[in-house]
C-alpha cells in the first residue's frame, strides 16, 4: 500500500538540555526517537525545547492553533484556562505514580482527558513521570505548624495555595534564581523536583535540611498534547505506534528516575551533609485537612472540574483500600 | 548550497545593508526577517511570532531593564552621577584617564548586581558618557570603555548567560557563578591596566582635571566632596548589591533597590521635585522601550533563522569538526564568535551548544570551564562592531554628537583585549575551577 | 496632512503619558513587594505577578513613544554624510517600513488576543491575575500605535522631499533622555 509520511514539530515546556523533560530515557526527545524508528521513518516528529521556537508556557496554544502539531509539558500549567487540567498531572494527598496510571489507563481518567481536551481541539496522553517528588529545601528544621508561619518558600501552583493557608508566604521566582535566592536567605524554602533534578540545581548547597515527601506532588505526569486534526489524520497504525511510545516513555521515564534519585539521594546525604527527614505527622495532618478543604472549593467552583474531582476521588478511594492491604503493608517491611 | 541557505545569507546581508544606510537597527532586522521567511518558508512561520513577542514582554529578568534604567536616568538629571565624576577625576589627581578607571568601578560595581547587559550598558553610558565628553574624553575612548565596563555584567554573576548556560551543560547555577567571579574580575584588571598605559602614552585621548582647576579645591574640600558626592551614589550601589547579599532580595528584584535608592538620593540632595520625576520616566520609557524594540524585533530575524534550516547550516559546519579537543574547542570559540555578529545570544546558545556538547562529555573537558570560556566569547560578540548589541545599546543613549563610528572604533581595542582573557582562560583553567572549589559550591 | 500628523502624535503622547505612569508604577510596586516580604513576611501571589505584568506596557506602548522622541537607534555613519534630500528619502524608506512591520505585527497578533480570549486565559497560579487576554492585547495595541507613528514619519518626510516641512538635521533631534 502507498505509505503517506508526516512532519510535525513538537514544542517544549521545558529548556534545552534538561534531562527527563528534554533528554534521556522516556523523555520527549526520546519519545520523537522511538516513533520515528517504530514507523519506519513514516512520522518524524522535530523537537524543539523552551524558547528555540515559542516561549515556555505557549504550547497549549500554538497546538490549538495548529500552529504546531505536538507539545510536551505538564497538563497543570493550563490550569489557567482549563482548571480541572490540575488533576491530569497530581493531585495533592492525590495517588502515588502506580494509583495514578491505573485512574488515567483504566478508571476512567484517559477518558475524561480526551473529553475535556475535545472541546479545544486537542487530544493527550501521558508521556512520561517523575515518581513522587520531595517535599522542598528548607534553611531550617520544622517541628510544629507555627515554624511555617510567614516562612517564605518558593512554591508554584496548588501546593502553593494550601501552604498559604498555613501562613507561607508563597514567593514566584522563576527557576534560575532559586538559587541565589535560597542561599542567601531571600527565601526559606523552596520546592523543585527530586533529588537528581535538585542537585543539579544545587540547591543542597543553600540548605541542608530536605523534607520528603511530596505530598504536593505524589505524582507528575508529562503530558503528549496533540492537535485533534492532525491526530484524526493519521493511519490507525501510527496513531498505535504514538501511543504505544508514549505509554513506553511512562514507564521508563519513570524507573530512569528511581534509579537516578536513589543514587542522588545517597549521594547528598553521604557526601553533602544534607539532611533529609520526612515532615512531622502534625504539619502533614494540617496540610492534608487545607487540601481537601481547596480541593473542595475549587471543584464546587467549576462543574468540569467537579465531574473530574469525583472521578479521580471515587478512584482513590478503591485504590486506597487495596493499597492499604498491598503496597503499604510491604513498604512497611522496609 | 541550498536555496534556504543562500536566503539565509542575503538575510543577513539584508539587515547589514539597511543598517548601514541608517534604518533604524530594529526595523532592519525585522524587515529583513520577514522578507527571507515569507519567501522560503511561506506566511505559516510567522503565526509563530506573538508568542515570541510575548515571551520577550513578559520575561520576568528583563524587568530590571526598567528599574535600572530608572536608577541611572534619576542620577543623571539630578546632576548626581556628573558630580560624583568630577569629584572622582580631581581625587585621581594627575593621573590620566583616572575617570575612566572610575568607569570601569561603576560597571564591575553594576555588573555584580545584574545580569542584563542591555540594562548596564544603558546605565553606565547615561551615568558617565555626558560628563566624559565635557572634561574632553575622545568620544571613542569613553564610548569603548562604557561598552566594555557595561559588557562586564555579563561574566561577573548575576548573570543571565550563566543561568541559561547552567541549564544546557548541567553545572548548578552556583558553581557557575563562583566560576566566572575571577574571569570577571581578570577582565577588569587587564581593562584597567590598559587605560592607565594609554593615559600615559596618549595623556590628550584622556586627559586629566588641569592642575589649576585641581588646585581651586584644598585637600580638605575634596575630602568633604568625596564624601558628600562619591558616598551616595557609591552606597546605591551598595544598596542593590547587598540586597542581594543579605538576603532581601532576589538578583532582578533588587534592581528596584536601586530605583528607590536614586529617589531618596534626589529627595537628600533636594532635587527632587515632580519635574525631575517626569523627566526621568520620560528617560526610563524612550530607553527601555529601545531596548525592548530591538529585543522584539530580533524574533522575526531568529524565527526566519530558524524556519530557514539556519540551525542545520551550523550542523553541517559542524562535519568539518577538527580533530581533538583543542581543535574543537578553538572550532566552537571561533563559530560562537561569527553567529555573535547577527544573532542573539540566547539564540546562539541554544543552536550551537547542545550540538557541540556530546562531543566534549566524549573528550571529558571540565564543563565549568567550557562554560565560562562559552560566556566570555558571548561577551566578546556583544562588543564586536557592527553588530554588537553592547554598540547599539550605547548608541540609543549616547548624546548627538557621538557618532556610531566613535563607538564602533572605541570597541575594537575591548574586542582584543577580551580575545586576550580567553587566551589567559584557555591557558590557565584554574582561573576558572579554583574558587568554585575552595567555596564547595 | 500636518494636522493628521499633530493628531495621530497626540494619541502617541498620551499613550506615552500612561506609560510613564507604568514606569513609576513598576518602580514602586517591585520595591513595596520587596520590602514587604523582608519585613513582614507577606507578598500577595497577585501582586507579585502584576510586577511582570508591567513590563508589557512599557516595552510595547513605548515603541511609538521611542519614535516619536527620536530615541530609537540608527548607524549613522553614512546617513551623517547625506545630503538632506537622500536623508529625507531614507526617512520615508525608514517609515514605510516601519508602518509595514507594524502593520503585519498587528494583524498576526489579532488572532492570538483572540484565541487567548476565547479559552478565557488566566493565571495558572490559584490567586494569580485573571484575564491574561488584557496581557496580550499590548500586542496588537503597540504596534498598532506604532503603525500609527510610522504613518506620520512616513508623512512627514514626504513633506520634507516636497518641500513642505524644513529637513530636521541631526544636531537639533531631541535627546534621547
Ligand atoms: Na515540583
Ligand atoms: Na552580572
Amino acid at each position: 500500500a502507498d505509505k503517506e509520511s508526516f512532519n510535525f514539530k513538537m514544542t517544549n515546556a521545558y529548556p534545552p538540555g534538561a534531562p527527563f523533560y528534554v533528554q534521556g530515557p522516556g523523555s520527549p526527545m526520546d519519545f520523537c526517537d522511538k516513533v520515528k524508528a517504530m514507523s519506519g521513518g513514516r512520522v518524524n516528529i522535530q523537537h524543539f525545547a523552551a524558547g528555540e521556537l515559542i516561549p515556555a508556557m505557549e504550547g497549549f496554544n500554538a497546538v490549538a492553533a495548529g500552529t504546531v502539531e505536538m507539545n510536551a509539558a505538564n497538563a497543570y500549567f493550563w490550569a489557567g484556562k482549563i482548571p480541572a487540567a490540575q488533576y491530569f498531572t497530581t493531585v495533592p494527598f492525590g495517588m502515588s505514580t502506580q494509583g495514578m496510571n491505573a485512574w488515567l489507563y483504566h478508571g476512567g481518567g484517559l477518558e475524561l482527558w480526551h473529553e475535556i481536551y475535545a472541546d479545544y481541539g486537542l487530544i493527550a496522553f501521558p508521556m512520561g513521570n517523575t515518581g513522587v517528588q520531595m517535599t522542598g529545601w528548607f534553611r531550617n528544621p520544622l517541628e510544629s505548624v507555627d515554624d511555617l508561619k510567614g516562612l517564605k518558600m518558593r512554591i508554584p501552583g496548588l501546593a502553593g495555595k494550601v501552604y498559604k493557608e498555613l501562613g507561607v508566604n508563597p514567593v514566584l521566582l522563576p527557576g534560575g534564581e532559586i538559587f541565589p535566592a535560597l542561599e542567601r536567605g531571600v527565601i526559606d524554602a523552596a520546592e523543585f523536583v527530586g533529588p537528581f533534578q535538585d542537585r543539579r540545581l544545587g540547591l543542597h548547597k543553600a540548605a541542608k535540611y530536605y523534607y520528603t515527601t511530596g505530598w504536593g506532588e505524589p505524582t507528575n505526569v508529562t503530558e503528549l498534547l496533540i492537535n485533534k486534526k492532525v491526530w484524526d489524520g493519521l493511519p490507525k497504525d501510527l496513531q498505535l505506534i504514538i501511543m504505544t511510545a508514549a505509554q513506553a516513555c511512562v514507564t521508563e521515564s519513570f524507573v530512569w528516575c528511581e534509579a537516578v534519585n536513589a543514587d542522588a539521594m545517597t549521594d547528598l546525604v553521604e557526601n553533602e551533609g544534607v539532611i533529609a527527614q520526612s515532615l512531622p505527622d502534625s504539619i502533614v495532618k494540617r496540610l492534608k485537612e487545607v487540601t481537601a478543604d481547596t480541593l473542595e472549593t475549587m471543584a464546587a467552583a467549576d462543574p468540569t472540574t467537579a465531574k473530574v474531582h469525583k472521578s479521580f476521588m471515587d478512584f482513590r478511594k478503591k485504590h486506597d483500600s487495596w493499597a492499604a492491604l498491598s503496597e503499604k503493608p510491604f513498604l512497611n517491611l522496609l | 548550497m541550498s536555496g534556504n541557505e543562500w536566503l539565509i545569507i542575503s538575510m543577513i546581508g539584508g539587515f547589514l545593508g539597511l543598517m548601514m544606510i541608517g534604518i533604524p537597527v530594529a526595523i532592519a532586522l525585522a524587515v529583513s526577517g520577514f522578507v527571507a521567511g515569507y519567501i522560503g518558508f511561506g506566511p505559516m512561520l510567522f503565526n509563530l511570532m506573538p508568542a515570541r513577542l510575548f515571551g520577550v514582554v513578559t520575561n520576568y529578568t528583563l524587568m530590571a531593564v526598567p528599574l535600572f534604567v530608572f536608577m541611572g536616568v534619576m542620577l543623571e538629571k539630578s546632576k548626581v552621577a556628573e558630580n560624583m565624576l568630577e569629584t572622582i577625576g580631581k581625587a585621581m589627581g594627575g593621573v590620566s584617564g583616572g575617570m575612566g578607571l572610575a568607569i570601569i568601578l561603576v560597571g564591575v560595581l553594576m555588573g555584580a548586581s545584574t545580569g542584563i547587559v542591555g540594562a548596564t550598558v544603558v546605565t553606565v553610558g547615561l551615568l558617565t558618557l555626558p560628563s566624559l565628553l565635557r572634561r574632553g574624553y575622545a568620544p571613542s575612548i569613553a564610548c569603548g570603555t562604557i561598552c566594555a565596563s557595561g559588557t562586564l555584567g555579563q561574566i561577573i554573576p548575576p548573570s543571565l548567560v550563566l543561568i541559561l548556560l547552567s541549564d544546557i551543560v548541567g553545572e548548578s547555577v552556583g558553581t557557575l557563578f563562583a566560576a566566572a567571579f575571577i574571569p570577571g574580575l581578570v577582565l577588569a584588571v587587564i581593562y584597567v591596566v590598559y587605560l592607565l598605559i594609554l593615559g600615559k602614552l596618549k595623556p590628550e585621548w584622556m586627559p586629566a582635571i588641569p592642575a589649576e582647576e585641581r588646585a581651586q579645591t584644598s585637600g580638605r574640600q575634596l575630602a568633604r566632596d568625596l564624601l558628600k558626592d562619591v558616598l551616595p551614589p557609591l552606597l546605591l550601589v551598595v544598596a542593590v548589591l547587598g540586597s542581594i547579599v543579605g538576603g532581601i532580595a532576589a538578583p532582578t528584584e533588587a534592581a528596584s533597590m536601586g530605583a528607590l535608592g536614586a529617589l531618596f538620593i534626589a529627595l537628600a540632595f533636594r532635587r527632587l521635585n515632580w519635574k525631575l520625576v517626569q523627566e526621568s520616566l520620560h528617560g526610563t520609557l524612550t530607553i527601555s522601550a529601545m531596548v525592548f524594540f530591538i529585543l522584539l524585533c530580533a524574533q522575526p530575524f531568529s524565527l526566519s533563522f530558524r524556519g530557514l534550516g539556519g540551525d542545520q547550516m551550523v550542523h553541517h559546519l559542524f562535519d568539518m569538526l577538527p580533530g581533538g579537543e583543542m581543535g574543537a574547542l578553538l572550532f566552537l570559540m571561533a563559530l560562537l564568535f561569527v553567529l555573535g555578529f547577527f544573532l542573539e545570544w540566547i539564540e546562539i546558545s541554544y543552536i550551537a551548544l547542545p550540538m557541540f556538547l556530546p562531543v566534549f562529555i566524549n573528550y571529558g573537558t571540565d564543563m565549568v570551564w567550557l562554560s565560562i570560556l562559552v560566556a566570555m566569547n558571548l561577551q566578546m560578540s556583544f562588543l564586536t562592531p557592527p553588530f554588537g548589541w553592547a554598540l547599539f545599546f550605547l548608541k540609543g543613549v549616547a548624546p548627538p554628537g557621538v557618532s556610531t563610528r566613535d563607538i564602533y572604533v572605541g570597541a575594537v581595542p575591548f574586542v582584543l583585549l577580551q580575545f586576550l582573557a580567553v587566551v589567559v582562560l584557555f591557558q590557565f583553567p584554574s582561573l576558572v575551577t579554583w574558587l568554585p572549589e575552595v567555596i564547595g559550591w | 496632512m500636518k494636522s493628521a500628523i499633530n493628531c495621530i502624535e497626540w494619541l502617541v503622547e498620551q499613550m506615552g503619558g500612561l506609560a510613564r505612569l507604568i514606569v513609576l508604577a513598576l518602580v514602586l510596586l517591585v520595591a513595596t513587594d520587596v520590602i514587604l516580604r523582608y519585613l513582614f513576611s507577606i507578598g500577595p501571589v497577585a501582586l507579585q505577578e502584576l510586577e511582570w505584568h508591567l513590563i508589557s506596557p512599557i516595552a510595547l506602548i513605548g515603541l511609538s513613544y521611542t519614535m516619536k522622541h527620536r530615541a530609537d537607534v540608527r548607524v549613522d555613519f553614512l546617513y551623517e554624510r547625506f545630503n538632506w534630500r537622500l536623508r529625507a528619502f531614507i526617512d520615508l524608506i525608514a517609515a514605510l517600513l516601519t508602518l509595514s512591520v507594524a502593520v503585519v505585527i498587528t494583524y498576526l497578533s489579532i488572532a492570538y488576543v483572540q484565541q487567548s480570549y476565547m479559552l478565557n486565559e488566566g493565571s495558572p497560579d490559584p490567586g494569580g491575575l485573571p484575564m491574561r487576554y488584557l496581557l496580550k492585547a499590548f500586542i496588537p495595541l503597540g504596534f498598532g500605535l506604532l503603525a500609527l507613528q510610522g504613518l506620520a514619519e512616513t508623512i512627514r518626510s514626504l513633506l520634507v522631499l516636497c518641500g513642505k516641512l524644513p529637513p530636521e538635521s541631526p544636531a537639533v533631534v531631541e535627546e534621547a533622555a
